[in-house]
């Protein structure tokens, strides 16, 4: 080893010696070290993990499963907008109880229970509509009694009110057993109901 | 790594499923527009002329549910987007004109039922002869009954006195709907509309000048849990 460097050019040996010289080391020098990486704040894996995640990377779909995901993205918009009434109420809020709303009223405007009736034995669907339904045929669908009777109970708040009865959903008769409205322009025959409250 | 035929499959249902969801969401989002927007279902230029027909009932303070509901009526009956408006507007007049002859003290009912008596021929002076002997009674009742009389085929000038002549004897709400039941049983029985009018006003007794209106907490023919009124 020595022949070998005894050949080499004297600059090198001469770093050759400097290199092969022990180092005088601190002895504080290994305290001072490790205070100093006490100090240092940790690494979050966190950090690591947002940092990939953050990371702009090219992702390749086939055109299918673009489609696929715009329309799933779509349909699950459009299903949790279901869940949302226009106000921003969720849906399945429950409606405040109508009974005990209706048992704080004073009699005068408490809504009452009005059975409506209509004899027709040919009919096979028989519903109730009028200005307190909005005219929704839906809203207020008459049950069969037996021997042709169809009735059902509504809650009408006192006053006049204006319906019709609707016989497989197309036919509109006013009420044999009711005051006619006055001429409802669309060449159907309603009924008037009066509701005793106050305003009667 | 998943088979390419198998990969087509699972994304082909994906996108099927997707799809089904999103038609059935879009069909709900329709009826629930509907309901919350019942006037939807009116073409555009129908609904613009019943929204100002609206307008204007609230700017003149009159009611708007009545001139809805006649809109809504329209709908149910599949009736074509200018007779709706046109019904709507005939509406708004008669309530118009019912506030003008009535005041505006006259309640939601008595207006509509005033409005409903004009749309059958009762004149506004008419109306207004009923009003100076209203003694602060509602004029719901006997005007409804004058509608469905002048329906049933009284003659209007005869309903029209009749009534007059039995509010200024001040018969009461049940004297006006037992005439109506009276009356309505003898036309069904073949006897002529103003015969039938005539004879039963004159069953009623003369009740004297109305009473002055009774305090709200008296008690009135309680309806409830009637087969239909």
């Amino acid at each position: 080893m020595s022949d070998e460097l005894n050949s080499l050019d004297p600059y090198v040996q001469w770093i050759a010696s400097e290199a092969r010289l022990s180092v005088a080391v601190d002895p504080a020098a290994r305290t001072r070290l490790l205070d100093a990486l006490r100090t240092e704040p940790v690494p979050h894996r966190r950090g690591r993990v947002l940092a990939w995640l953050l990371e702009p990377r090219p992702l390749a779909l086939p055109p299918l499963a673009a489609a696929a995901l715009a329309a799933s993205a779509v349909g699950i918009g459009m299903l949790g907008g279901l869940a949302i009434h226009r106000d921003g109420r969720p849906s399945t809020a429950q409606p405040p109880s109508a009974g005990a709303a209706i048992s704080q009223l004073p009699d005068s405007i408490a809504p009452r229970a009005i059975k409506f009736v209509l004899i027709a034995p040919q009919a096979s669907h028989v519903s109730l509509v009028g200005d307190f339904n909005g005219w929704n045929a839906s809203a207020n669908p008459m049950k069969a009694q037996g021997a042709g009777m169809w009735t059902v109970f509504v809650p009408l708040q006192p006053g006049m009110h204006t319906y019709s009865f609707v016989i497989d959903g197309s036919h509109f008769v006013a009420d044999p057993a009711a005051p006619i409205a006055p001429d409802d322009g669309y060449g159907h025959r309603s009924s008037v109901v009066l509701v005793g409250g106050s305003s009667l | 790594m998943m088979v390419p035929s198998l990969r087509r499959v699972v994304l082909s249902s994906l996108v099927l499923l997707s799809a089904a969801a999103a038609a059935a969401a879009a069909q709900d989002t329709t009826s629930r527009v509907r309901e919350l927007d019942p006037l939807a279902r009116l073409s555009e230029g129908a609904r613009y002329q019943v929204e100002l027909l609206l307008d204007s009932a609230k700017v003149s303070g009159l009611p708007t549910t009545p001139l809805e509901s006649k809109a809504l009526e329209g709908i149910a009956k599949r009736a074509d987007g200018r007779r709706i408006v046109a019904e709507v507007r005939k509406v708004f007049r008669s309530l118009r004109d019912a506030r003008a002859a009535l005041g505006p003290s006259a309640s939601t009912d008595e207006l509509n039922a005033a409005a409903g008596a004009l749309r059958m021929g009762i004149t506004p002076a008419e109306l207004a002869h009923l009003v100076k002997t209203r003694h602060e009674k509602q004029l719901t009742v006997p005007l409804v009954v004058l509608s469905d009389l002048i329906t049933r085929g009284v003659p209007r000038d005869t309903a029209s006195q009749t009534i007059l002549s039995l509010w200024q004897r001040g018969a009461a709400d049940d004297d006006f709907l037992g005439l109506w039941r009276g009356v309505e049983r003898d036309i069904v029985s073949g006897t002529a509309p103003g015969v039938a009018l005539l004879n039963r006003a004159r069953e009623i007794p003369s009740r004297g000048p109305p009473p002055a209106a009774p305090p709200a907490s008296s008690a009135r023919p309680d309806r409830s849990e009637n087969s239909n009124p």
